[in-house]
């Protein structure tokens, strides 16, 4: 019986473990080896360059440039996000009937994928697209979205934030519907305004939907690469350029698998050491209100 | 009198309206921003259909075409015209069979995995579980490009294969499916055990049914995510008459700039099946929901 068992169990994770053996453990050992090596992925002989890689990637322009833009992300797109979703949340939370019509409504843009939403946005801010004529006819100019630094980090975290907030507002509305009733009965008996409620009952209380969706998004922001590839390449002046960008260019377009070996370490690092400052930081908020 | 007492009536009435319509101004104004930001939600769909209905000349110059016609469509059928034909309808049906082939390997293996971690036990188990959580913290950009190496090296580089077996187990699907499954009482599957159903059985008649919403909910999240993926896919796959949809029009944003109808059309293709697919199972997505996100 439990013989059985065991070899049964051991057959139902073959596929699995076949598979962490191709696409997990070899390119892991690869990834490894690779950082040491200056390597075109055509010729025979990779040259061993020790540290060489590590060097020139810290003291790239490209590499500081895809460093500063995931901050320039961060710091639109994740307060953005948490906003629109919030609020998103609260008004299904609150309405009488339609919760769900609504709820799969706001999910509805997580479906579009990100090439086609470029393609609208590309249109909708052309320069004889509509948003742009109708600022030219009130205000006799018209913005390049796109080709200013400034407007293009808003413009991409602007459609993340449209994919995304449904999504998260899921998150919130699960973390808005465990919040017992009570609460917002005394506090109202004790003649708390709503506004008071919200920031003493509703932001306390959701501190773990809060935390789930901080570390959702923050990855999120080192993960970015369909819209810059598909609308600015990078552009202009590097301000779009992600970190994705810089090891799919590394790669495929100047063919040095080593030296994009260590660019997607240093990323990985640089994500990691992100995270866990944020987390430190959310969780030093929700000790404050008394969560674990 | 009789003008007196109508008069009053309609005064009353409108007392009443007024009064309702104060009561209830905090909800009509509510349902009132819900709508306002279902719309915004909606919008880029709208835009992106009325688009590609639009005589060419209005592409992206008004938001509502005066007329509509089906020419951008056609030029998709035909796969375009002169020197940017491209193999739309093609990519659209690879598109097509990577998901769908890719999210069902991922949830069945993810599903069988899950069921010797959570329901066997067997010995050895834990280590997989531990290791199945390293993985998913395990930076996934690290192993790109040796992963590509190896699709290399295989064979299988410009191949359906190459864009398909990277992707054949999602550990989020395992991760999910197993925490499902240690929800399911013990009794029930001792219970069956002991009269007698093989471990087949109990999957097919207990497990399986019990898990419906859950599992389509991950496969929806899977199909989306396979289907929209662009790095991996535009890494592999060179050859247009290969390539998915999504890569496809990804590429195509330059060759085909003055021909943006022919492009929205092709938005419409890559958009419209997964919003019907999701549509259609949005009821068991709304009860599978809560579990993902616990």
């Amino acid at each position: 019986m439990e013989r059985t068992k065991n070899i049964q169990g051991w057959l139902f994770s073959s596929p699995y473990l076949i598979y962490t053996l191709v696409f997990f453990i070899a390119p892991l050992i690869m990834s490894i080896a690779l950082v040491f090596f200056d390597w075109n992925l055509i010729s025979p002989n990779p040259i061993f360059v020790g540290l060489e890689n590590f060097n020139e990637a810290l003291t790239s322009v490209r590499v500081h440039k895809a460093f500063l833009a995931s901050y320039k992300f961060m710091g639109t797109f994740v307060p953005g996000v948490i906003i629109v979703s919030l609020i998103m949340a609260l008004i299904v939370n609150a309405l009488p009937r339609f919760k769900s019509l609504f709820s799969v409504g706001f999910f509805l843009p997580y479906l579009v994928s990100g090439v086609a939403l470029s393609l609208v946005v590309r249109g909708v801010l052309s320069y004889n697209g509509p948003v742009n004529v109708a600022l030219r006819s009130m205000f006799g100019t018209s913005p390049d979205w796109l080709g200013t630094p400034t407007t293009a980090i808003f413009v991409i975290s602007a459609m993340i934030i449209w994919k995304m907030s449904g999504y998260y507002s899921l998150i919130f509305l699960s973390g808005l519907q465990n919040i017992p009733k009570e609460l917002y009965e005394a506090a109202s008996l004790d003649g708390a305004s709503k506004w008071r409620q919200f920031w003493s009952i509703t932001v306390p209380m959701l501190y773990p939907a809060f935390y789930s969706v901080i570390v959702l998004a923050v990855g999120l922001v080192f993960a970015i690469f369909t819209e810059p590839y598909t609308l600015t390449n990078g552009g202009p002046a590097m301000a779009t350029h992600t970190w994705q960008l810089e090891i799919y260019y590394q790669a495929f377009s100047s063919f040095r698998a080593g030296y994009a070996a260590t660019v997607a370490l240093l990323c990985s690092i640089v994500t990691f050491i992100s995270i866990w400052v944020i987390r430190r930081i959310v969780e030093a908020w929700g000790h404050h209100y008394g969560w674990d | 009198m009789v003008g007196i007492n109508s008069s009053s009536q309609i005064i009353n009435k409108e007392k009443k309206r007024s009064k309702w319509l104060l009561r209830n101004l905090p909800t009509i104004l509510l349902y009132l921003v819900a709508i306002i930001f279902l719309f915004v939600q909606v919008l880029p769909f709208i835009y992106l259909i009325l688009q590609s209905l639009a005589p060419w000349n209005q592409v992206d110059r008004t938001i509502l075409p005066t007329s509509l016609t089906l020419r951008s469509y056609e030029w998709l059928l035909k796969g375009g015209e002169t020197s940017v034909a491209q193999p739309w309808l093609k990519a659209f049906g690879n598109s097509v069979l990577l998901s769908t082939s890719a999210t069902l390997l991922q949830v069945s293996i993810g599903a069988g995995v899950a069921y010797g971690i959570s329901i066997l036990h067997f010995k050895g188990s834990g280590s997989i579980k531990n290791f199945i959580l390293f993985q998913m913290f395990y930076p996934a950009v690290i192993l790109m490009v040796p992963t590509f190496l190896i699709i290399r090296y295989l064979g299988m580089y410009n191949t359906f294969w190459g864009m398909l077996f990277p992707t054949i187990v999602s550990l989020f699907a395992i991760f999910m499916f197993t925490n499902f499954f240690l929800s399911i009482p013990n009794e029930l599957i001792e219970a069956a055990r002991i009269d007698g159903a093989s471990e087949w059985r109990i999957i097919f008649s207990i497990v399986l049914p019990m898990a419906r919403s859950i599992i389509t909910v991950v496969a929806l999240f899977l199909f989306v995510e396979r289907w929209s993926n662009l790095m991996w896919d535009l890494m592999v796959v060179k050859d247009p008459a290969k390539q998915t949809l999504n890569v496809l029009l990804a590429t195509m944003f330059g060759p085909y700039g003055t021909y943006p109808g022919p492009l929205y059309a092709a938005g419409v293709l890559l958009t419209l099946p997964l919003v019907i697919l999701f549509l259609i199972f949005s009821r068991n997505f709304v009860k599978g929901i809560q579990f993902v996100l616990k």
